[in-house]
């Protein structure tokens, strides 16, 4: 819990804080594929789970099957692939993007942040340039959902 | 009985010096041997194998002679050998020796050694192998889909004094990404496998099929020829009780011992074991594969059936006559560090190495901080012929990486400043996530020599580089 509760500070300081109040609703199952080998898909599991979501981790070989399965647009692939109330959401996405969306829950099948930007949510190190999360639409199309 | 008239596999042809024998992993298909000579046919092609068993449907891939693995080629050690390759394929291909010191323009990569045979073209391989051992053949050519289609297969090079065994048996460990289709799935190259593992996949065969407990007589002796021919698979062998003795890694002969469990072996990585099957009450020896955390299989079952082979054990020990390799000379060497840098979680590892991750976007990686592309680039050694090399590698990255050189077996002299226990030779050497491993060799062989990672993922991303020896 140590390690769970130096994550929540930093990242206190850095992003949004859930509130109170929603930090009290029952929040769905956060389901992450990750390769059996990456430690950051591990942070970011702990992150979430600081933020009050239940999170199951499942390591797997086959994250490039499960992003074309859930429309994950190449070139766009975050680190590792989360399954969240009917939503894809790909890579290290900040909790604020993961609770809009389900806040909001719009026709779209997910949002994806690409690569492994450094100072993200679950990766070491300084926020690097900006972030750009990509919702994508049932027809494929490409929209920003939000800027950090 | 003889280990001639036992060699494993269907398509069996008994062999006699100086003959190249073709054991296909099943009957279909042209082998293209002639009896007598050891000259043969390897047509690169399209075809059909039962990767998913014989029950489903044939998968479409790649092969040697309409066979995946290709012919498994056996010939005697010291006797010249000649190979054509023709391309049926619909891109330019090349053959590479792997592990095999052959002449550099023999050694089968495209720009580097030779130009890339074009569809329709042919191109005869000639040398004669100095080392006996398990080898393996591959192209070189956008390797990372090729190989990964199904275009290799094992070569044997036989001992003038083979050690008397019951049977020899050679396994090509890979796996493969099948789509929920049944189909092998697109995607070769992608960044995304690329800046992590490689190109994993999710169905593991043995000679291509999927694997099939194996029949064992009671005091059989069996040599076991494992070859991991995975792009990016890294198996981690548990055999439970069964205990083999490594007689040989990569080939080349080693003291004979007991393997730490698990034994790893990576991509591109050989190892020769001698398995006596001495457990009367036991009825079968589970194989396990648990490299990767969490996900744990069963590789294979050793089953017992039959009357014992005999009434005791073979009692002797098995050991391998050395090849031909020039002894590391350090009075007259030169030192080199190597750093292998970049992938997914490079800044973690808080090096300024020029790795790691831009924001949204992926580098390569790098040896000694460059990312290279394609075959032909400046070396990063120049050595005159018949000096030592050490190499002093460090993995400056969070991934495991199998690191090959080629036209030359080098002794494996420490991991992590601790000396090995055997000074292996071997041609490829797995190096852990920020592990340092201090290679040496007589470079003896001319010419330009890749060297790199065999993740064909990452060396497609950078991870290569060249010794020259002039």
């Amino acid at each position: 819990m140590n390690l769970l509760l130096k994550i929540t500070a930093v990242l206190a300081a850095f992003m949004a804080i859930p509130t109170l109040a929603s930090a009290q609703e029952a929040k769905p199952l956060a389901t992450i594929f990750k390769n059996p080998q990456c430690s950051c898909c591990e942070s970011y599991g702990a992150y979430l789970e600081a933020n009050g979501y239940p999170v199951k981790m499942v390591a797997t070989h086959d994250l490039a099957l499960i992003k074309e399965r859930q429309g994950v647009p190449a070139g766009l692939e975050g680190c590792h692939t989360m399954l969240i109330g009917g939503y894809f959401v790909d890579g290290h996405v900040p909790v604020a993007s993961v609770d809009r969306l389900l806040k909001e829950r719009p026709d779209i099948l997910g949002i994806t942040l690409p690569g492994m930007p450094t100072g993200s949510p679950g990766m070491g190190g300084p926020k690097s340039g900006t972030w750009t999360i990509t919702a994508v639409a049932p027809d494929g199309a490409k929209s920003v959902y939000k800027r950090y | 009985m003889t280990r001639r008239a036992v060699l494993a596999g269907s398509g069996v042809v008994a062999i006699g010096a100086g003959t190249a024998v073709i054991l296909g992993a099943g009957t279909r298909g042209s082998v293209g041997a002639k009896a007598g000579q050891n000259e043969l046919v390897l047509e690169a092609g399209k075809t059909l194998a039962s990767l998913m068993g014989e029950r489903l449907p044939q998968v479409p891939v790649w092969g040697y002679n309409g066979l995946v693995p290709g012919p498994e080629i056996r010939v005697r050690q010291g006797q010249p050998l000649k190979a054509l390759l023709k391309n049926n394929l619909d891109e330019g291909t090349t053959i590479h020796w792997h592990g095999l010191r052959v002449p550099n323009a023999m050694d089968g990569v495209p720009h580097l050694t030779q130009d890339p045979v074009e569809p329709g073209q042919a191109f005869l391989y000639e040398f004669t192998p100095a080392d006996a051992g398990t080898f393996w053949y591959h192209p070189h050519q956008r390797s990372f889909e090729q190989v990964g289609r199904g275009l290799y297969g094992p070569l044997i090079i036989e001992e003038a004094d083979s050690p008397r065994v019951d049977r020899d048996i050679t396994w090509v460990l890979d796996d493969w990404r099948m789509s929920d289709s049944g189909q092998i799935s697109g995607g070769f190259g992608s960044r995304h496998d690329a800046m992590m593992a490689g190109r994993i996949g999710n169905t593991i065969t043995i000679n291509a099929k999927p694997p099939k407990p194996l029949e064992v007589r009671p005091n059989e002796r069996i040599r076991l020829r494992l070859v991991n021919s995975a792009n990016a698979r890294i198996f981690g062998l548990d055999f439970s009780d069964i205990e083999p003795v490594i007689i040989a890694l990569d080939g080349q002969p080693v003291e004979p011992h007991t393997p730490s469990s698990p034994l790893l072996l990576g991509p591109a990585m050989r190892v020769d074991l001698i398995l006596d099957l001495t457990e009367a009450s036991a009825t079968r020896h589970e194989i396990r594969d648990v490299f990767y955390s969490g996900l744990e299989y069963s590789l294979n079952e050793l089953v017992y059936a039959g009357t014992p082979m005999r009434s005791a054990p073979l009692q002797h020990a098995v050991s391998l006559s050395p090849n031909p390799l020039a002894e590391p000379n350090f009075a007259n060497s030169d030192r080199h560090e190597i750093r292998f840098g970049g992938g997914m979680m490079g800044m973690m590892s808080g090096r300024k190495s020029g790795s790691g991750m831009m924001s949204g976007g992926m580098m390569g990686w790098t040896v000694n901080g460059v990312s290279a592309t394609g075959h032909v680039h400046d070396p990063i050694i120049t050595t005159p012929q018949g000096r030592t090399l050490v190499l002093d590698m460090i993995n400056d990255t969070a991934w495991w990486h199998p690191i090959h050189l080629h036209g030359h077996s080098f002794r494996v002299l420490s991991r992590n400043g601790n000396p090995t226990q055997y000074r292996e030779w071997q041609d490829t050497v797995l190096m852990s996530p920020q592990e340092r491993v201090e290679i040496a060799f007589v470079a003896d062989n001319p010419g330009d020599w890749m060297f790199h990672c065999h993740i064909l993922e990452h060396q497609a991303a950078g991870m290569v580089a060249t010794i020259r020896v002039n």
